[in-house]
Parts: structure tokens; C-alpha cells; sequence
């Protein structure tokens, strides 16, 4: 994971303090250690994290590498197999058409494959949500930073536009602006792209989603400002840009880090939702919250297809949840549970 | 972390449901008879239009019946009556001039209601029409009913703050589309409209510059309806029709319930048709298609006399066709909406295109992906199996799923590329057709419309897709109500088109004028054949499917079947069984 960051983190006395743990092994070298290096320790010793990561790595290898688990599998995403469907458009055979051709079954109606549309599914879900959450971060920090260590009418000013962002109601927004957008940019005969769509949900999320980031970061910045190390790189003549990114910055990587964590299974979410109120992803683009929505009038009649879509987003957004809780504790263990 | 644990939850029952549904789904066989043949005619003998109604057998008097759907009626003023329930609602209020004798069979003919016989051609040219009015019918209030309250009633459908209603007899009356400007309703109240008169208080006559042969049918709908002019409240009618059928309603509060109780002043003696076995009915609204039918299914107190109107949702069939215990109360049949995939003939004008879109489509594919084979028949014509004189044929034949070789052969190597709009509830059906169709070298872009707006839209003369689906029940089962709205061209204008396929060919125009001034009895042939001629000579679509209606209701009722002539069910037998 992007660890890397804090294993950067220079021991400024400012940063997460953890006691050393001391080992029997230990304690025969003693050992200096950064506090990256001590929360990563503190994070194998978990298990929740480590099993929780293990999914999230798992399910990225999945996501990334699906065109060509495609290949291997045999299956296209968009490709049908309606031969195996009754006249009523439902699957064939046991659990919704489960065969050794189809791990997880056909979809009714169109007979797609549900796991190779899952595993695209994935890869739109993933790209989305971390995209989504890689703008939002940055804008939130930058946006804080700027807020919090300046003060006065910039404060004023990005507070102001944070409390509006707020303020407005992000599923009437999305509602409205989402068919809009794609009327703007294509005419009447043209196909409206599938990477459009994508960048149309992440600029939404990043338009309402960097407000919570940006507040956090601001508060952070405003207890620290007014530090010793802040007041002697500022008496050492320091510019502008030094003190929010070289002094500040270092200082805050762990509640960024962990707003990261927990923004990702917000938008994954966040984006099946969109999809389910059918202004996300379109068809044919494979999505999992357009397959929850068209899945769930089959709860009775083919429970298989709900089950499937169901149980894969719920584990993703858990992993995502618990590895986000658990890097809390590793990064900040004073922080009460 | 409730989000948690209610995922959890969800998930756990996700389990068990997967769990609980490992049986083999070995196949279905379709169970409604695909070989019913349609017919239909006009009752010559005045016997046929007198009451009572044959008895239903083991149908008893009494009871509640209860009809649960997701929408309230769009209207009940029966001049602006015209959706699918507002016509099936309709005869229970009100009566009409004419009216079809049914019984799901689609075997109908055609009688009178209010009047005697369904209309004398006096001239035989088909331009001068009378009616004569029963004896002993009623208004809720004990009037009896003479042909100027039914003379009032057409009048008023020319108000254009009326709307909703078809527009058939005023069109005709004013020999104008824009029949209003005509004649002014609101001017003239106490007046009729031009060419309606009524020489005595038993006669209705209607006078048209032009022929109109179907004019019996038409008078079937609705807009026949009997008012007196003091009872006429104008657009508030719409609330509380002024009752001249079996019931009247007693109670309607918008979109929660309507209840309908007996109106003693109609006289059974008089209808052919009802038979207002129950004391009252009442319409329940709010439940969805799903929740309606898993009422129903349930069987529990009230839902144990009801109907769901809104049908077996497609993903429910599978369990409800599986349940042995629901086929007594399950009610199937085939309707006159027919689906076409329109083909846009201002931007596609290689017939040869035309005709490999006929080859290339998977109809069978087609109609697994919006609900299956209990809820769509695939069909080669035009005209739906349900009109009068239909024939089957195959321009095209290529087999259930479609031949794709033949279409690339009539391609000769071109990849024409077209624009499908689809309506963007529906964009399985897009995902099916682009698929199917790039298969045979078509290549497809797919671009949605707004649901509320695809009508208008594709109605435009100069839009801009070449391919969109379409669908056309006509209002009663002749070939002249669908080929000639759909095909003829000299009707095309700048918006609101029927004709979407924006086809105007001089021979077949011809030809529909020629068949429309046939007597009645004899223009069913003739559609037949010009759907053959129209589809062979310019393929101006790909016929898709007609609609099945698919239907629960509770164990206590019984009556029920889909009218052949709107494929909802009709309510003129139900009774409740006590």
C-alpha cells in the first residue's frame, strides 16, 4: 500500500510518538526507529489489517489484471451466452447456471458471464474510488494547509467555499448535472464514451468530496502553527511554500493517510450508488452498482445473481473500512478506540 | 458501524436465499396456446346487443373486489379516458354506443350497448350512420338516457381543455385533424357539433364528408359516453364521473383508493356484456409491480379477492410459473401491443440494409432479454395475431435467432453504421440488439432518451437515430386502425408522428385508400395482405414481439380474462367467490 509515505516522515518530535515495544530478541541490539517504521510494525502485529489488506491486494491484482484473466478464462465481459438461458431468460442448470465454464453463473436475461463482469466491474469500482479519493485528498490538504497556516481572509475565504460545497445537496447535484454534461460535450449521434462517464462521476466526487479533508487538515495546521519548530523555520527566513510542504506537511501525513483509507470505500459506495440511480456507468460498461440494481428483482427467482455482486462489494468496502481503522491505530496508538 | 452490521445481515440472507434455491432449472415449456385464432365481426342481429349477459358459470352475486396497482388512472372522465386501465375501468361506470362482446378467446363481435344494433349504414357509402337507443337504460339518478345526453358527451370531447381522449369522432365530424377550430365547444354548449344530430330522443346520427367504415368500432370507445348537460362539471368530472354503467363511484381520493358500488338504476336487462356480479369494487394504489404480485401470491385476507393489475413482474415469473398452487390463479394471454423495431427510413434508405436488419435479428434473444416467452410472443408481421383477418407470414425467414450469414451476404461486405435510441429504463434491450446486430456487421452506437420523453422524440420528423424500438396497440382489432397510422405517409408533419418510420410510398398510400373504402366486412383480407406487401416491398421495420399479459389474482376471484381487444384483463365477468 502507499506506506512509502510514511516511512518518509522525519522524526521532528511532532509526529505520532509510539513506545518502543521492546522485545526479548531486541534487546540485545537496541535499535534506532522512525515512527513510519514502528507503525508499520504495529500494523503486521495486527491481523485484522493484514487479512483485510490481503483482499484489498488480492482484489486489485484482480481488478488490474482483468483483461487478461479474461483471456485465460475464455470469456469476453460483454459476450452472451443466451443458449443457456429457459424462455423465460432465466440460467440453466443449479444456482443461477454455476458451471465449470461459469464460476459464478449467467446474468438473466442477456446471459453474460457474472464473474468476468465482475472482475471488470471491479476495475471501473476501484479506478473510480481511488481516483476519486487521490483528488479529493489533494485538493482537501492543499486547500487545508493554505486555510489553516495563513489565517485571516484566505481562511475566511476557503472556510466559506468549504461551509457552500457542504451545503449543497450532492445526489440532486450529481442528478442534474450528470445527463447534462454528456448532452454538452456529445451530439445527438454520437456514443458518449465509456472513460467520460469516469471522469464525469470522479469530478463530481472531487467537487463535493474534498470539503471533510480539507477541514481535518485545517484544524491539524491550526494546532500546529503555532509550534517551536514552525516559529524557527519561520525565523530562519523560510518561504511560504517551505512551511507548508516541508514543515507542515511531514506532520500530517497520518490523519491524510487515514482519511485516504476511509474515503476509497466511500466512494466505491458512493459511485454503486449513482450507478444504481442509473446516472454512473452505463450499460454495456460493466459496474457494480448497475448489477445490484438489476439484480435485486431476482432475490426470489435467482438468488445466485444477487448473491454474487452482493457479497463482493460488501467484502471490498469491509476490507477497505478495516484496514482504514486499523491504520489509525498503527499510526496514531494514543488515539482512543 | 450499523452500515456494517446491516451488510452483514444482508449478506447472511443472501446466503441462505443461495442456499435455499439449489434446484435444477431444467427448462420451461410454454403453456399458453400459440395456436388461437382471432376473429371478429359486427352483430347484425339485435337479439345480440340485448341483455342480460349470459351467466358465468358458478359466478355468485356479492362480495368486494379489489384491483391493487402501483399508479392512479390517469382519467376517469370518460371523454378523456384512454390509457389501458382507464379503459378497462371505463364500462363499469359508464356505457358506451357500441361495445365488444368478448371472452378472451378473441373470438369478439361487436354490439350494442347504449344503442340497439352497433350502427346502420344508411347510405351504404359508410357516410351517413344511425343509432338507435334502448329502451330502459339510466343514469345514476333514474334519467333515462336518450341519444342527446350521448350527443353532449361527443360535444364535449371537442373541448380542447378535455384532453387525454381519443379523437377519432371528432376528427371525423369536423373531416380536420385540427377539429377544434372547427367547432367551439365552449361557444356553442347548447349547439352540436357539425354532422351530429339527434332527429328524436332514440336516434343519434352522424353525417362525415369522407367515408368512415369503422365507424362502429370506433364508437366503442369511451367517448360515447352519456352526460346530462347539468351534471357536466368540466374538468372536474375527471374526479366524479356522473355514473350511466353498473356502478357508481362513491369514493375516489387520488392515488390512495377509488371505490365503486352498485348503481341501481342499471338495468341488466339492457347489457349485453356486464354482468356486475360483485357489490363493490375498489382500487387500491401505491403497491409496485413486485409488491402487488407477492400480495396476491400470498393469498392473505383482502388480497384473497384481489387482482394485480400491474401484472407478474418478469423477474418473478420464473417462481410463479415453478408453483404449481398459482397456475388456478394465474391468468395469460396474448395482446394487440405489438413491438417493432422502427427503422428510420429518412437516414436508412438502402432497402437492402433494411432487409438484413430483418434477417440478422435474434428474436428469441430479444425477448429473453426484456422478460421472456411468458411475457412476449415473437412475431413476422405488422399487424399483431389479434386483428380481424390476420395471416402469418415470414417475409423474411431466418429462423428464431436470426440468420446472421444472410444479412452480411445482403450487406455485400459494408458495415452500416447506425444510431439506435433506446429509452433509458430499457438499456438491456440496447445492449441485446447491439450485440446481436454487430454480429452481422452492423455497427451499433447506442444512445439513451430520456423514458417520459423517447414518444416526442422519436415522433420528430427530423430525428436524428436510425433505429428505435416502438410499440402500437390499436384501439380496436382492424387492420385500419394500425397500418395506415403507422405507414401511410401523406400524415407525416413536423412533430408527434405515428408513422416513425418516416416511410411515404405513393403505391402502398394508394392501396390504403383504396382498402379503407371497402366495406368492413371485407377490408380484414386485404390489411393482411397489404402487411405483406409493405414488409416485402419496403421493410420499413423489424416486427419484434406482441406483448402477453401475465396475470395473479387472490383464490376468492374468479371471471377474470385479458380482453382481446386491449389485452388487460376485463372486469365485465369477475365475480368473488364466497
Amino acid at each position: 500500500m502507499s506506506l512509502s509515505g510514511v516511512e518518509k516522515v522525519a522524526p521532528d518530535g511532532a509526529g505520532p510518538v509510539g513506545e518502543p515495544e521492546v522485545t526479548s530478541t531486541e534487546r540485545k541490539a537496541f535499535v534506532g526507529r522512525s515512527p513510519g517504521q514502528l507503525a508499520w510494525a504495529r500494523l503486521r502485529r495486527d491481523r485484522t489489517a493484514m487479512v483485510s489488506g490481503g483482499v484489498l491486494v488480492l482484489m486489485m491484482v484482480l481488478a488490474l489484471a482483468a483483461p487478461l484473466i479474461s483471456k485465460l478464462y475464455g470469456v469476453g465481459p460483454n459476450e452472451q451466452f443466451q443458449e443457456l438461458l429457459d424462455g423465460n431468460g432465466m440460467p440453466l442448470g443449479y444456482v443461477g447456471g454455476i458451471t465449470g465454464d461459469h464460476w459464478f453463473g449467467l446474468e438473466p436475461r442477456l446471459g453474460r458471464d457474472i464473474f468476468i463482469r465482475m472482475v471488470y466491474g471491479m476495475r471501473t469500482s476501484l479506478f473510480i474510488a481511488f481516483a476519486a479519493a487521490l483528488v479529493t485528498t489533494t485538493i482537501g490538504v492543499v486547500a487545508g494547509i493554505v486555510a489553516g497556516f495563513l489565517g485571516g481572509i484566505v481562511d475566511t475565504v476557503i472556510s466559506w467555499i468549504t461551509d457552500v460545497a457542504l451545503a449543497l445537496p450532492f445526489l440532486i447535484f450529481a442528478l442534474a448535472v450528470v445527463p447534462t454534461v454528456a448532452l454538452r460535450f456529445y451530439g445527438p449521434r454520437e456514443e458518449v464514451p465509456a472513460w467520460f462517464q469516469v471522469t464525469v462521476l470522479i469530478g463530481i466526487f472531487a467537487a463535493f468530496g474534498w470539503t471533510s479533508t480539507a477541514r481535518l487538515v485545517r484544524g491539524q495546521v491550526i494546532s500546529l502553527r503555532e509550534r517551536e519548530f514552525v516559529e524557527a523555520a519561520r525565523a530562519s527566513g523560510a518561504g511560504l511554500g517551505h512551511m507548508l510542504f516541508r514543515q507542515l506537511l511531514p506532520n500530517l501525513w497520518a490523519p491524510i493517510l487515514v482519511a485516504f483509507s476511509l474515503a476509497v470505500p466511500q466512494y466505491i459506495t458512493g459511485e454503486a450508488a449513482l450507478s444504481f440511480l442509473g446516472i454512473g456507468i452505463l450499460e454495456p460498461t460493466a459496474d457494480f452498482g448497475r448489477m445490484i440494481f438489476q439484480s435485486i428483482p431476482y432475490l426470489q427467482t435467482d438468488p445466485a445473481y444477487v448473491f454474487f455482486p452482493g457479497i463482493t462489494i460488501f467484502a471490498l468496502v469491509l476490507a477497505f473500512n478495516l484496514f482504514g481503522d486499523a491504520l489509525r491505530d498503527a499510526l496514531d496508538p494514543k488515539s482512543s478506540r | 458501524m450499523r452500515l456494517k452490521r446491516a451488510a452483514a445481515a444482508g449478506g447472511a440472507l443472501a446466503l441462505l436465499a443461495v442456499m435455499g434455491a439449489c434446484s435444477e432449472n431444467k427448462g420451461t415449456d410454454t403453456s399458453d396456446d400459440t395456436t388461437r385464432v382471432s376473429t371478429g365481426s359486427i352483430a347484425t342481429d339485435p337479439k345480440d346487443s340485448m341483455g342480460p349477459a349470459a351467466e358465468v358459470p358458478g359466478a355468485t352475486k356479492g362480495g368486494t373486489f379489489r384491483i391493487i396497482r402501483e399508479t392512479k388512472i390517469s382519467h376517469m372522465d370518460p371523454q378523456r379516458v384512454y390509457s389501458f386501465a382507464g379503459l378497462m375501468n371505463a364500462p363499469l361506470y359508464s356505457r358506451f354506443l357500441t361495445t365488444f362482446k368478448d371472452d378472451g378467446s378473441g373470438k369478439v363481435t361487436l354490439v350494442g350497448d347504449l344503442a340497439e344494433t352497433p350502427g346502420k349504414d344508411v347510405n351504404g357509402d359508410c357516410k351517413v350512420w344511425e343509432f338507435t337507443i334502448k329502451d330502459g337504460v339510466k343514469f345514476e339518478d333514474g334519467r333515462a338516457i336518450t341519444s342527446k345526453e350521448i350527443a353532449y358527451g361527443i360535444a364535449r370531447s371537442f373541448d380542447p381543455d378535455l384532453t387525454g381522449g381519443p379523437t377519432y369522432l371528432q376528427e371525423w365530424l369536423a373531416d380536420t385533424p385540427q377539429y377544434d377550430t372547427k367547432w367551439n365547444f365552449k361557444a356553442n354548449k347548447s349547439a352540436l357539433p357539425p354532422g351530429l344530430s339527434t332527429p328524436n330522443d332514440r336516434t343519434l346520427k352522424f353525417e362525415f364528408a369522407k367515408p368512415h367504415c369503422d365507424l362502429p368500432f370506433a364508437a366503442s370507445l369511451p367517448y360515447t359516453a352519456p352526460l346530462p348537460p347539468d351534471k357536466d362539471t368540466g374538468v372536474n368530472l375527471d374526479n366524479a364521473p356522473f355514473s350511466s354503467g353498473p356502478y357508481k363511484i362513491t369514493k375516489n381520493q387520488a392515488g390512495v383508493e377509488t371505490v365503486l358500488e352498485r348503481n341501481e338504476h342499471w338495468d341488466p336487462k339492457t347489457d349485453p356484456v356486464r354482468h356486475a356480479y360483485p357489490d363493490k369494487i375498489v382500487w387500491n394504489f401505491g403497491p409496485d409491480a413486485e409488491a402487488g404480485a407477492n400480495r396476491v401470491i400470498a393469498d392473505n385476507g383482502d388480497d384473497q379477492t384481489a387482482l394485480a393489475w400491474n401484472g407478474v413482474p418478469s423477474a418473478l415469473v420464473a417462481r410463479v410459473t415453478g408453483d404449481a398452487a398459482l397456475k388456478p390463479r394465474s391468468v395469460q394471454g396474448p395482446t394487440p401491443s405489438l413491438w417493432r423495431l422502427t427503422i428510420n427510413t429518412k437516414r436508412v434508405t438502402d432497402l437492402a440494409v433494411r432487409q438484413a436488419l430483418n434477417y440478422a435479428i435474434d428474436r428469441s434473444g430479444f425477448i429473453k432479454a426484456y422478460g421472456g416467452e411468458a411475457s412476449a410472443r415473437a412475431v413476422t408481421t405488422l399487424l399483431p395475431p389479434s386483428t380481424i383477418g390476420y395471416e402469418q407470414y415470414d417475409a423474411y425467414p431466418a429462423g428464431p435467432t436470426g440468420n446472421v450469414d444472410k444479412a452480411k451476404e445482403l450487406l455485400a461486405g459494408k458495415t452500416p453504421e447506425l444510431v439506435l435510441g433506446i429509452s433509458d429504463d430499457s438499456t438491456e434491450l440496447a445492449t441485446q440488439l447491439k450485440g446481436n446486430l454487430e454480429k452481422a456487421g452492423f455497427k451499433i452506437t447506442v444512445k439513451t432518451i430520456p423514458t417520459d420523453a423517447k414518444l416526442d422524440e422519436v415522433g420528430k420528423k427530423d430525428n436524428q437515430w436510425d433505429l428505435y424500438t416502438d410499440q402500437w396497440a390499436a384501439d380496436w382489432p382492424s387492420g385500419a386502425a394500425i397500418l395506415p397510422v403507422l405507414f401511410d405517409g401523406r400524415t407525416i408533419k413536423a412533430e408527434n408522428n405515428s408513422n416513425t418510420s418516416y416511410i411515404n410510398d405513393d403505391a402502398i398510400n394508394a392501396e390504403f385508400d383504396r382498402v379503407l373504402a371497402l366495406p368492413v366486412t371485407e377490408q380484414g383480407k386485404e390489411w393482411a395482405k397489404l402487411d405483406q406487401r409493405i414488409m416485402k416491398e419496403l421493410a420499413p421495420a423489424v416486427p419484434l414481439f406482441v406483448e402477453n399479459g401475465y396475470y395473479l389474482h387472490g383464490s376468492k376471484v374468479g371471471g377474470i380474462f385479458i380482453s382481446s381487444i386491449f389485452g388487460y384483463p376485463s372486469f365485465v365477468n369477475v365475480h368473488v367467490k364466497q
